[in-house]
């Protein structure tokens, strides 16, 4: 009989010892996984986005006292009693199958609650899948191919406005240059700017960006004068800046890698070309080469972007968690590390919400999140997902992108001059030329 | 009018550069039938001279020129000497990739020393100046860069076809034995055509620059093209070279004005009718 007890209490003991940690502990660690090309030409891309999001994850889970946002008070998730965010980062080698088999192995072995990632379009495309076909909630905050939040998941949230977003964002810039929301600067005639003239690298993202300007020109009422595509990596470009000097019109749009971008600039300088707006999609009219390269000629070029280290200026809560990117990671935050930095305070704020890890408690979670803008390092109005535009599922509606202005160079610095209301400094206009 | 001038002009001035980037490839051909796929790394050598001592010395990148054709022509003549000397005795393929590992050798070089970024030249006597005459607009530089190329054009003719050096490059260029058996130092000739070819590439490089930007991997989009202008121009032909690079410019801005994204499919659809009904190229033998 006392054996028998013996063995019972044994029983017990061994019992509570296999169940209490899963009890009172299961609910101290919740791991993320996330997806990133840590390896490869992207690596060094891949490893500020990881910064980004690890600054994140540390300010969830230790306390940040003078931030000015709600997760820099919190010691873990308060939903999930203080439980700690891990994140298992997992190298995506910027190949899609890769990525998707990396997404496969945390799910699976990892037993993540959840999936974040993975800056490549294409690889975000073939891991979602994975996380879709698992029922594993799956943010992506970092890719910008409208494709991805129009296939109608249900396991995939993005975070990032998409390309369309930021074409309507050139076109909400171009009226309210028509309607005076320009601080600072007079009402300018639509016939000032009218026609417009667009040069696109021959590739699926120039392409993309001509037919959304396209698209938006004929909504919006504009006319464009020149639309062409022209053979990237070129060894000249002389015509087609030609072309466009030659259409008279007063606005041109780029969609160009780096050094295709230098060779425009230095050819519409060359034909001494007098347009009003010069604006660049992205890519090549923000790399620091770009402007290193052609300092005092990129003044006055406007260009679209998502995050600007001047931000600070009116979001301070931005310019103080920069400062702390900047001490760890040596380098201020930019548009991808910045977003991946939100991808993050995405997840906690879910999982705060959800007071589980539940996959369909979480999803419900999602749906229904809403992160106000002034908790944001982003110039955003907040993050809730819905349909912003056709065929959305899922999107962010509240996201915007930027529009920065080159002023002051060689030693100047990119101001914002898109949303209006964000504003940094007021836009030179007309584009002042070169000299 | 005011268009097919310009584009005649822009078309020229640019032609006039790619005609120098391929005599040298034009030459080496010529002379040993080698193809020298680092041709276009010579001339990033080139570019890179005229950045490097225009920024931090400072001299104006026009002084520069004389520098960057030397380290050329010493560029040539080692690379012969420590390599091309050698795989010669290889087949074919062996000679083949001895250059293309010479291009990759020079191209992740730069690279290291340099890393992948973008750089250009900001200071010099015509460096971002514009002479506007009537209806046109052109850089200073590109109007001077052509003036160089026809000197040097004139200079390499001179030399090949009114010198004792240049019939030793003929003769070796036509029948390498008899012309060893005539007493002509082949071994020599053959590094002389890779000197000369090394200059006038790196010559071609520090003019590019100018108006160019720099990077490692610069040579590798005008390789391409100088393959194409020899091509058309007809293998070891200095005249061919030269018509064929003013032709390629033409083709390339004009076709840049209507039809931007095929241009270079227009250049090798030139290059392969030329192939088809004249294997030899427009002046070849």
């Amino acid at each position: 009989m006392r054996i028998k007890s013996g063995v019972l209490f044994f029983v017990v003991i061994l019992s509570l010892l296999i169940v209490l940690p899963n009890l009172s502990f299961a609910q101290k660690e919740v791991k993320i996984g996330v997806i990133l090309p840590l390896s490869g030409p992207l690596a060094p891309i891949g490893k500020s986005l990881k910064d980004g999001a690890e600054l994140a994850a540390d300010i969830v889970n230790k306390k940040y006292p003078g931030i000015g946002i709600p997760i820099a008070e919190w010691e873990g998730i308060p939903g999930l009693g203080g439980a700690k965010i891990k994140l298992v980062f997992s190298d995506s080698r910027g190949d899609p199958a890769w990525g998707a088999e990396q997404a496969k192995r945390l799910i699976e072995d990892e037993k993540v609650v959840g999936l974040l990632g993975a800056y490549q379009s294409a690889v975000t495309k073939t891991a979602s899948v994975e996380a879709e076909r698992a029922g594993i909630p799956f943010v992506n905050p970092d890719s910008t191919s409208p494709d991805l939040s129009k296939r109608g998941f249900k396991w995939f949230w993005r975070v990032t406005p998409h390309e369309t977003w930021f074409t309507r964002d050139l076109f909400d810039f171009l009226d309210g240059l028509v309607a005076g929301k320009s601080p600072g600067v007079k009402a300018v005639p639509k016939s000032e700017l009218e026609p417009l003239a667009v040069a696109v690298e021959n590739t699926e993202w120039g392409a993309a960006s001509l037919t959304e300007i396209e698209k938006f020109a004929k909504e919006r009422g504009w006319k464009i004068a020149e639309g062409f595509k022209y053979p990237h990596k070129a060894t000249d470009l002389t015509s087609e800046s030609r072309r466009l000097t030659g259409s008279k019109a007063p606005t041109f749009l780029f969609a160009s890698y780096v050094s295709d971008a230098i060779l425009f600039v230095k050819a519409m300088k060359e034909m001494k070309a007098t347009p009003k707006v010069v604006w660049g999609q992205n890519a090549g009219f923000i790399a620091p080469d770009f402007w290193k390269t052609l300092g005092g000629d990129v003044n006055g070029i406007v260009s679209r972007d998502v995050f600007a280290a001047v931000l600070g200026k009116v979001k301070p809560e931005a310019d103080r968690i920069n400062k702390i990117y900047k001490e760890r990671s040596g380098f201020d935050f930019d548009g991808s590390s910045a977003r991946d930095f939100i991808g993050v305070q995405v997840w906690a704020h879910a999982l705060d919400k959800a007071k589980s890890t539940d996959p369909k408690v979480l999803q419900k979670a999602l749906n229904e999140l809403h992160i106000p803008g002034k908790e944001l390092i982003m110039p955003w109005k907040g993050v809730k997902f819905g349909s912003p535009f056709p065929g959305d599922t899922n999107q962010n509606e509240l996201g915007s992108g930027i529009i920065i202005q080159y002023q002051g160079y060689p030693d100047g610095k990119p101001e914002i001059v898109f949303p209006f209301e964000m504003a940094t400094s007021k836009l030179i206009y007309p584009f002042p030329g070169w000299k | 009018m005011e268009l097919a001038v310009q584009l005649i002009v822009y078309g020229i001035l640019m032609g006039l550069v790619f005609a120098l980037i391929a005599l040298g490839l034009s030459l080496i051909f010529g002379v040993m039938n080698i193809v020298n796929f680092a041709h276009g790394e010579f001339m990033m050598v080139g570019m890179y001279i005229a950045y490097l001592l225009s920024t931090f010395l400072p001299l104006d990148p026009l002084l520069s020129l004389p520098f960057a054709a030397g380290a050329g022509y010493l560029l040539g003549v080692v690379s012969y000497r420590l390599l091309i000397h050698h795989i010669l005795r290889g087949p074919m393929v062996a000679q083949l990739f001895g250059t293309f590992g010479l291009m990759l050798f020079l191209r992740y070089l730069a690279m290291y020393i340099f890393t992948p970024d973008v750089r250009s030249i900001k200071q010099g006597i015509l460096v971002g100046k514009t002479l506007s005459m009537g209806w046109i607009n052109v850089d200073a530089s590109k109007v001077f860069s052509a003036g160089v190329c026809v000197l040097a054009f004139a200079a390499v003719y001179w030399m090949i076809y009114r010198t004792k050096l240049g019939r030793g490059l003929r003769a070796t260029s036509i029948d390498s034995e008899a012309a060893k058996y005539m007493g002509i130092d082949t071994k020599g000739m053959n590094a002389l055509a890779w000197g000369i070819g090394g200059a006038t590439v790196a010559l071609a490089g520090a003019l590019l620059a100018h108006f160019y930007y720099v990077t490692p991997t610069v040579g590798m989009l005008f390789t391409l093209i100088a393959f194409a202008t020899v091509a058309l121009g007809g293998f070891g032909s200095i005249v061919g070279a030269f018509i064929a690079g003013i032709l390629i410019g033409l083709i390339m801005v004009i076709s840049g004005q209507f039809v931007s994204e095929l241009k270079f499919s227009f250049i090798y659809a030139v290059y392969f009718l030329v192939v088809v009904f004249r294997p030899r190229g427009l002046f070849g033998w």
